[in-house]
């Protein structure tokens, strides 16, 4: 469930010390820093949907992040370069019918992308951490409100009120709003797994062992369940990530996206937009494609993995 | 019976969720809709002057932009509920629920067929993977469609246009059928209905059975650790009652419940799909309202397809009860 | 049954079954000769790991990869039975050896009726059955397990553990096997339901005559079902015979540690009320508990009817509570830790309403009242090392000045209980067993020195030869810390043992109330007496019934008064009011 389980302690052959000594002997805390890497690369070996996912995430990361030192913004943007030329050494992934330079638009498209997510997934993992802890914690009046509404709003899929919110919102996007309004439903499903884990662990015996130690409410919250809850935080995020991509890509393939900025899902809009697969340019469908691609699966390669770590009912399926 | 009212309950305030957004949004973001409609098929489709005026005549009188406000809403919330979806501007003077109603056939035939296929596919590999006797090949089948599963329809469709109807040129880039046929009963029509739906159906099905393997593969491992698999064993019951009565039988009943959960993505994931081939069902009809920004047409597409998710969803929780002898006796 | 006498029944000799692991081959069963007679019920008794699961899987061809049957030679009524395929094999399952499974809760499929998981039996032994034939025999398989024929047209679900245990017995006894094998039948069930199944179970054989054969680790089941034992240690047999022989005289050590590991009668050696250190009454003269009409109800279902009594504190003692699950025992315990909010009635401790104490009661309160609960492996938080149960109160309630003497203080805790400090404090719980988990628990309760404990099934998840160490330990803390304790169980035995004085809780009313002696030996109230007559104990010698038919005394039990407690004697420092 946590990083500390995985990491073994040797039992030194202490005998029958005297008291002092036993004490002295406990004093010394033996978790070293190296030991730590070696035991989660270790365990790195036995996940490889993490470890794969995360490989194929930080290849992207690279890319992007990488390719921003050597190539100016102005290469993603339309008229910067000659119109529809195929892949060549001085344009390695082509240029669109506008002139964007396609390996622009993969360096700065995937950031772009990236961002949308990752704020948007802030978000919803904050706004559904706090909503799902009340629920859970709290119970009463106070989980019947948040899970009905929750509840109600999971029926609805996303794209579609999306769809209505952004067409009503002025054609003018750029990524930070386009974030807000994804992160307008990205909290539903934090909400709910983080509810239902507190549920379980509010019910856990060592939250009683705590206060029969005389710890406040207050440090059994944040002492107690929170520490138990950071694996299920992350492994929230990474899936609130992945949903907000989802339906960023999806609400600008579909043309409700930043006119002005290169995101993946707009490159792929303008591609299907201008018929790019019609007029022969395969480089200008195939790079957001591809990129996206790889980031979809890295995520959910990566949401797999934590789901191993946080579930333990699955890493027991494993052995 | 508890549990259809509480799903009948849910569609009604979504559907008023949706009604209210539909009437707040453009008050909120104070723009004048009709204007900036009006503007927009100007610029856009190029309609005509006197098309125009009665546009505006008729969507004055449909609002009563004189009325107090919340009569305008309680009027929009009725309209919602009688399905008067206004006219639809890009298609005038078409009303939007006959654009609508055109469209749904094509989408349900598309999305239904695929999801059934993709459902049972998908069911019987994930079942298979768990079994002792399965075929070899599966180890290297199931990782790759469980990968699949990871990517966005849309974006395998267009792998799929790519490879087949731009490179090898094998099937239609897109479309319900060839431009210029003209829809009749005819076998020749039929034919080629289903080869342009060929691509569509193949990519939502290589992404989406990856999703019930993946979560029968789970249920299945689970069901095999249970106790009554052992005492099934013990009873020396045939290996063809413990895999089909027991195993597969307590495992497919969550797969119900997974449907219901992935409906809703699935039919926004096909509407993706539509656009990507040009298909003529509700998703590309949405996609041409909000080229042209045709905001009537817009919400009535989003409120079809919540109703359709809707009713799906009830038709499940009455089938529910016969899977599970368990929610039977909760009523 | 042409075979001449002496193969008659089950003859097993020198079988041994391997496990071939990373760490090495595992001998699981090493090398094991018995034979069972039909109509004779044998037990095969010992813990964990002792190889007695894998002897009756071996039985039924059911040793699965990595593990082999080796050698041995194991017939039944002349059919040898480890030289079947597997396919021979699963046709003699359930038509000659059939197997009654441990969890009865899961062991059948939750989406079909129970007609139909007795009928496929049938079916795939090539014995269908036609239609009209099938009813009737579900009707009267039901019926000798004493079950209703509605039972038939149920699913599981429908079901109360007790007859969901003797549906899987009709299920497994449908084709007259000849060995029956039944795994720990009982494990999850309350005293009574266990001697109702087990009653039923033994009524079956008698009927269908096969042999049979009890695995379990509860000598006291053993001494009340079995004619023969076999007693089973690291894959070999040490100690076989008759079960009276057994237990009057039993030949191995480990034998005779299993059975002093139950508490018996005969043995109870009275607890002493002499303490060397005076009682830890509240400082302020008032009673350190006391319940004054304290009532519970979640919604509609009442948990605890008012209930008032006090615990002076002065005189140390040992209450113990006692009741079935749902007889609202753990929540008299929630409402003495403050966990629980009584619905009527005020809980007090030394003179301040549990739920209504200021910041400086609390802390006083808590640090006064300690509990261990019944599952160790819940007490501990995961995210931290063993020693955070240690040092949170120690933090909390200020006990220690600085590292050093907080250290002394977690040495000693772990001490008190016999943990190895160099091998406990920097550990993980999941690195320790659920013994050592529990022992710590205990050891931590000492350490706070509270002046009330409540021990809620203290020793029921604990291997039985930890319970005697324990309890023991409770004895200690009343005896040598002067503590109260408020000993919460399901297990008269047990209270039996260290009680001074005992409630029986029952629906939510305390029907009996009185000093072990007088409740146990001589019980008055029927729902008592139906408790006490249905005790495993583990004496051949002492049956159960022997107050009467468990139906009788059920009856009785229904008919009874609950509303006034029955109260033959007091003891000083508790009042029941």
């Amino acid at each position: 469930m946590n990083k500390p389980e995985n990491v073994s302690h040797p039992t030194p052959d202490t005998g029958t010390k005297p008291a002092t000594a036993t004490r002295d002997a406990l004093v010394s805390d033996w978790g070293t820093s190296s030991r730590r890497l070696r035991t989660v690369l270790l365990y790195l070996k036995r996940n490889p949907n993490l470890t794969v996912g995360l490989v194929l995430l930080a290849a992207l990361a690279a890319v992007s992040l990488g390719g921003q030192l050597v190539l100016e913004p102005k290469f993603a943007d339309p008229l910067a370069n000659r119109p529809k030329l195929p892949p060549s050494w001085e344009h390695p992934l082509g240029t669109d019918s506008q002139g964007r330079s396609m390996l622009g638009v993969l360096i700065y498209g995937t950031f772009l992308t990236a961002k949308v997510g990752v704020i948007a997934g802030l978000i919803g993992v904050a706004i559904g951490a706090v909503l799902g802890f009340m629920a859970g914690f709290f119970r009463g009046w106070v989980d019947v409100v948040i899970s009905t509404i929750t509840d109600v709003l999971l029926t609805i899929p996303p794209l579609l009120v999306l769809v209505v919110v952004a067409a009503n919102l002025a054609t003018k996007l750029d990524t930070n709003q386009m974030a807000l309004i994804i992160a307008l439903l990205a909290w539903r499903e934090p909400t709910r797994q983080i509810r239902s884990q507190v549920l379980i662990m509010r019910e856990a015996g060592y939250l009683k062992t705590a206060r029969l130690g005389g710890t406040s409410m207050m440090g059994i919250v944040f002492k107690e369940l929170m520490p138990n809850l950071i694996p299920y935080l992350m492994a929230s995020f990474v899936l609130a990530m992945a949903t907000a991509m989802l339906a960023s890509v999806g609400l600008e393939a579909l043309g409700l996206g930043p006119q002005n900025e290169p995101t993946l899902g707009m490159s792929v809009y303008w591609a299907m937009f201008y018929g790019a697969l019609l007029l022969g340019m395969w480089w200008w469908v195939l790079t957001p494609v591809l990129a996206l691609v790889v980031l979809f699966v890295g995520l959910y390669l990566v949401s797999a993995g934590l789901d191993e770590l946080a579930n333990p009912r699955l890493r027991r399926r494993r052995q | 019976m508890l549990r259809f009212l509480k799903r009948l309950f849910l569609m009604l305030l979504v559907i008023w969720l949706a009604a209210s957004l539909n009437f707040l949004l453009p008050r909120l973001t104070d723009r004048n809709p009709i204007e900036e409609v009006i503007a927009a098929s100007m610029g856009e489709s190029g309609g005509t002057m006197e098309g125009i005026e009665e546009i505006v005549a008729s969507y004055e009188a449909r609002f009563g932009l004189d009325q107090p406000l919340w009569k305008q809403y309680l009027f929009s919330l009725w309209d919602s509920l009688r399905f008067d979806l206004g006219i639809s501007i890009s298609f005038f003077p078409e009303r939007v629920s006959t654009l609508v109603l055109q469209a749904l056939p094509w989408s349900i035939a598309l999305i239904g067929t695929a999801t059934a296929f993709a459902f049972a596919i998908g069911t019987a590999l994930g079942a298979l993977t768990v079994w002792p006797g399965a075929p070899r090949f599966l180890n290297v089948v199931v990782p790759v469609i469980m990968v699949l599963a990871a990517i966005p329809f849309y974006l395998i469709g267009l792998m799929l246009i790519f490879l087949f109807a731009s490179q090898l040129n094998w099937l239609p880039t897109g479309g319900g059928y060839a431009p210029g046929t003209i829809p009749d009963n005819s076998f020749e029509f039929l034919a080629e209905v289903f080869v342009h739906s060929i691509l569509p159906i193949l990519s939502i099905l290589l992404a989406s059975i990856g999703i019930w393997a993946l979560s029968m593969r789970g249920m299945m491992v689970t069901v095999q650790g249970e106790d009554y698999m052992t005492f099934a064993k013990a009873r020396g019951l045939s290996g063809w009652r413990r895999f089909w009565r027991y195993a597969v039988r307590n495992a497919i009943t969550p797969q119900v419940t997974t449907l219901v959960l992935a409906l809703g993505n699935i039919v926004t994931g096909a509407v993706l799909v539509e656009r990507i081939f040009g298909y003529p069902g509700i998703g590309n009809l949405l996609f041409q309202a909000i080229l042209v920004i045709d905001y009537y047409l817009i919400y009535g597409c989003v409120y079809v397809l919540v109703l359709t998710i809707g009713l799906s969803l009830m038709i499940l929780d009455l089938i529910y009860p016969l899977i599970d002898p368990r929610i039977r006796a909760a009523g | 049954m042409n075979a001449p006498a002496s193969s008659a029944g089950l003859h097993v000799a020198d079988l041994k079954v391997e496990y071939y692991t990373d760490d090495g081959i595992v001998k699981a069963v090493d090398g094991i000769d018995f034979a069972i007679r039909p109509g004779v019920r044998m037990g095969f008794v010992g813990e964990s790991g002792s190889g007695k699961t894998t002897t009756a899987l071996a039985l039924m061809g059911m040793i699965e990869s990595p593990g082999k049957v080796t050698s041995g030679v194991a017939r039944l009524d002349g059919l040898d039975l480890l030289s079947l395929s597997d396919a021979a094999f699963e046709q003699h399952r359930l038509a000659t050896v059939s197997y009654i499974p441990q969890g009865a809760m899961n062991s059948l499929n939750p989406v079909a009726r129970i007609e139909a998981q007795i009928l496929e039996g049938f079916r795939d032994h090539g014995a269908p059955l036609a239609r009209a034939d099938a009813q009737r025999r579900v009707a009267s398989l039901l019926e000798q397990v004493g079950l209703p024929p509605a039972v038939g047209r149920m699913f599981p679900h429908e079901l109360s553990g007790g007859m969901k245990q003797r549906a899987c017995i009709a299920i497994a006894i449908a084709l007259r096997p000849k060995l029956l094998i039944a795994d720990e039948p009982t494990s999850a069930l309350d005293v009574i339901t266990q001697r109702r199944v087990m009653e039923t179970l033994g009524r079956v054989q008698d009927d269908i005559g096969s042999a049979l054969i009890l695995i379990g680790h509860d000598m006291g089941l053993m001494a009340q079902f079995v004619d023969e034992m076999v007693v089973m240690r690291d894959g070999k047999v040490v100690e076989h015979g008759d079960v009276r022989t057994i237990f009057a005289n039993p030949s191995h050590p480990y034998t005779r540690t299993l059975i002093e590991s139950v508490p018996s009668l005969e043995r109870r050696s009275k607890p002493s009320r002499a303490t060397t250190n005076g009682g830890q009454a509240a400082t302020n003269g008032m009673p350190l508990l006391s319940f004054d009409g304290v009532s519970k109800a979640y919604g509609q279902v009442e948990a605890l009817r008012p209930l008032s009594f006090t615990l002076a504190g002065d005189m140390p003692c040992v209450v113990a509570i006692v009741g079935q699950s749902g007889s609202g025992k753990t929540t008299l315990g929630s409402l003495v830790l403050g966990f629980e909010t009584a619905t009527n009635g005020r809980v007090t401790y030394s003179g301040d309403d549990v739920n209504r104490m200021g910041r400086a009661a609390v802390n006083r309160f808590r640090r006064e009242v300690q509990a261990v609960f019944q599952d160790p492996y819940a007490s501990y938080n995961p995210f931290y090392k063993i020693d955070h149960v240690l040092t949170v109160p120690l933090k909390n309630f200020g006990m220690a000045s600085s590292r050093e003497e907080a250290l002394d203080h977690m040495i000693r805790a772990c001490e008190s209980v016999g943990l190895d400090p160099a091998q406990t404090i920097h550990r993980y719980a999941h690195q320790m067993s659920g013994g050592q988990r529990q022992r710590l628990m205990v050891g931590r309760a000492i350490m706070v020195k509270p002046r009330l404990l409540v021990a809620d099934e203290p020793v029921s998840m604990v291997d039985a030869s930890l319970r005697s160490t324990i309890l023991g330990n409770l004895e200690t803390m009343k005896t040598e810390l002067g503590i109260s304790v408020l000993y919460i169980t399901h297990d008269l035995a047990t209270a039996y043992e260290i009680a001074d004085y005992i409630l029986v809780l029952h629906k939510g009313s305390v029907v009996e109330a009185g000093v072990p002696e007088t409740v146990i030996d001589d019980p008055q109230h029927p729902y008592t007496r139906l408790l006490v007559d249905s005790i495993p104990w583990p004496d051949p010698n002492r049956h159960w019934g022997a107050g009467g038919s468990l139906d009788e005394e059920t009856q009785s039990v229904a008919e009874a008064d609950v509303t006034q407690p029955l109260v033959r004697n007091e003891i000083e420092g508790f009042r029941l009011a």
